[in-house]
């Protein structure tokens, strides 16, 4: 994002913790904020999955497995699971994991004085 | 031109039983001439056969100088390769023993009957798959043989292959250097599975629709959702007589799911559509027909790989058979020297020699 974008006030940090994410129109978009539970880091991500437009926010943030032809592992990696089809996004890039066509806007988040502040 | 898919028949059973090991030839023979292989209840109204050929002796392609008149000579076929008829199916035999002693005498029997007789030929190894690792066993018996180009399998089975029972034959195959054949056929006989995953079809011709382009389907997302060919970076598989329409739109149909589920199937690092096109072969025959837009069946393989993933065969003596020259006319001329010869002579490589 440009350096001169605005940050703006998407809601209170109590309100993530209760909610488990905050989604808020920032100018013509939606965008959401996700965390972490595992390191507690916060995501700010446009709340439009690229692949069919779903909320991609309203998703799990959980972890990405792995694996080798029938045994299951974990990568350790925290991933954003689209609410509609699944398709898995990282939380730092946007990136689809699945289709590395796709990605889904990210955006620098703060948290000042208890409210949760975007720069979109 | 390489002819991926002619089928030997069995005409003289008595010669046959000689390569039968002593303690099981009688059962076998108390079976009479179907030898015990499970047969068809769907029966093809007519005739298995092409009406315009006749066998020296018994069926069309009983014996060899059938198979060097009607396809090596009358179609310019170089290489030819035998790809067992009904015995594909000694895996759907309920007894494993009695279908290990049939594959080895299949074996046995093709490389006296046919390849010593035929240099222009190339064996297919049948395999017991209902007993996995005596099936591996017998591939690395004949794979000693260079002429035995690949492992066949039959499209019908109890599981889809991508199940670990069966990876002591992928493993084996691997091993040998040797790709594996899926031949469709046996859908619903024997110890195998219904075809089409809704009940008995009534007609054959709703058999011959359904049951071979389902367990051809059902086989290649199987392999490919276990992550055999990820296991198994040398395998290759070729796929036999399922048809090709249907090719774009299941592995399309599996991209798109595998993106939504594969925390079931994490293993999968590729989309499974590129394991498909980098390991996967098709033959042709019998090659769709189009109602007069081959334009869009071919536009559309090309989007899964083609004309690289395509391989001519005619399934010679069989009713549906398709001509080499009727197939060439309808290829676009860019994929015709690669569909009838180069992708065959790349994917079997130093075994097919010449």
């Amino acid at each position: 994002m440009s350096g001169s974008a605005a940050w703006h006030d998407v809601g209170s940090l109590e309100e993530l913790e209760r909610g488990g994410r905050l989604v808020a129109r920032v100018g013509r978009r939606e965008v959401g904020v996700v965390r972490d539970v595992w390191t507690g880091s916060l995501h700010a991500i446009r709340n439009r999955c690229p692949h069919s437009g779903g909320p991609l926010c309203l998703g799990l943030v959980r972890e990405r497995e792995t694996g080798t032809p029938g045994r299951y592992a974990l990568t350790g990696r925290r991933v954003l699971r689209c609410p509609w089809h699944g398709w898995e996004f990282d939380l730092d890039t946007g990136r689809c994991l699945d289709d590395p066509e796709l990605a889904a806007a990210v955006y620098p988040v703060r948290v000042d004085a208890g409210r949760v502040l975007v720069q979109a | 031109m390489i002819d991926c898919d002619v089928h030997p028949q069995i005409g003289d059973v008595e010669g046959f039983l000689a390569y039968v090991e002593p303690a099981q030839r009688e059962w076998f023979r108390r079976q009479g001439p179907t030898l015990g292989l499970p047969g068809y209840p769907w029966s093809h109204p007519i005739s298995w056969f092409r009406q315009d050929v006749e066998g020296d002796a018994g069926p069309p392609g009983a014996v060899v100088e059938d198979v060097r008149r009607d396809v090596l000579e009358a179609t310019s076929a170089d290489l030819g390769i035998l790809n067992a008829d009904d015995a594909i199916a000694v895996s759907l035999m309920p007894s494993p023993y009695r279908a290990a002693a049939l594959a080895r005498a299949h074996n046995d029997w093709l490389r006296e009957q046919w390849l010593d007789r035929e240099p222009r030929l190339r064996g297919a190894i049948v395999c017991p798959a209902q007993d996995p690792r005596a099936a591996a066993d017998e591939i690395r018996r004949v794979a000693a043989d260079a002429r035995f180009v690949q492992v066949l399998l039959c499209g019908g089975s109890e599981r889809p292959y991508g199940d670990p029972r069966y990876l002591p034959i992928f493993e084996a195959a691997v091993e040998c250097e040797l790709p594996v054949a899926i031949h469709s056929g046996g859908e619903g006989m024997g110890i195998a599975a219904q075809p089409g995953g809704a009940g008995p079809p009534t007609f054959y011709v709703e058999w011959h629709t359904l049951g071979s382009a389902c367990s051809t389907m059902a086989h290649l997302v199987s392999l490919l959702c276990h992550g055999t060919f990820d296991r198994l970076p040398g395998l290759r598989v070729m796929l036999l007589e399922g048809g090709v329409a249907w090719l774009p739109g299941i592995l399309w149909r599996l991209d798109t799911n595998w993106r939504g589920l594969r925390a079931e199937v994490p293993w999968l690092e590729r989309k499974p559509s590129e394991a498909a096109r980098e390991q996967v072969r098709l033959t042709t025959q019998p090659l769709e027909h189009t109602d007069g837009r081959d334009d869009l069946l071919f536009e559309l393989l090309e989007a899964v790989g083609a004309p690289d993933i395509l391989c001519f065969a005619s399934d010679y003596p069989h009713w549906d058979f398709d001509d080499p020259a009727f197939v060439l006319r309808r290829l676009p001329e860019s994929w015709r020297q690669q569909v009838l010869h180069a992708n065959a002579a790349a994917f079997y490589g130093d075994r097919l020699g010449g």
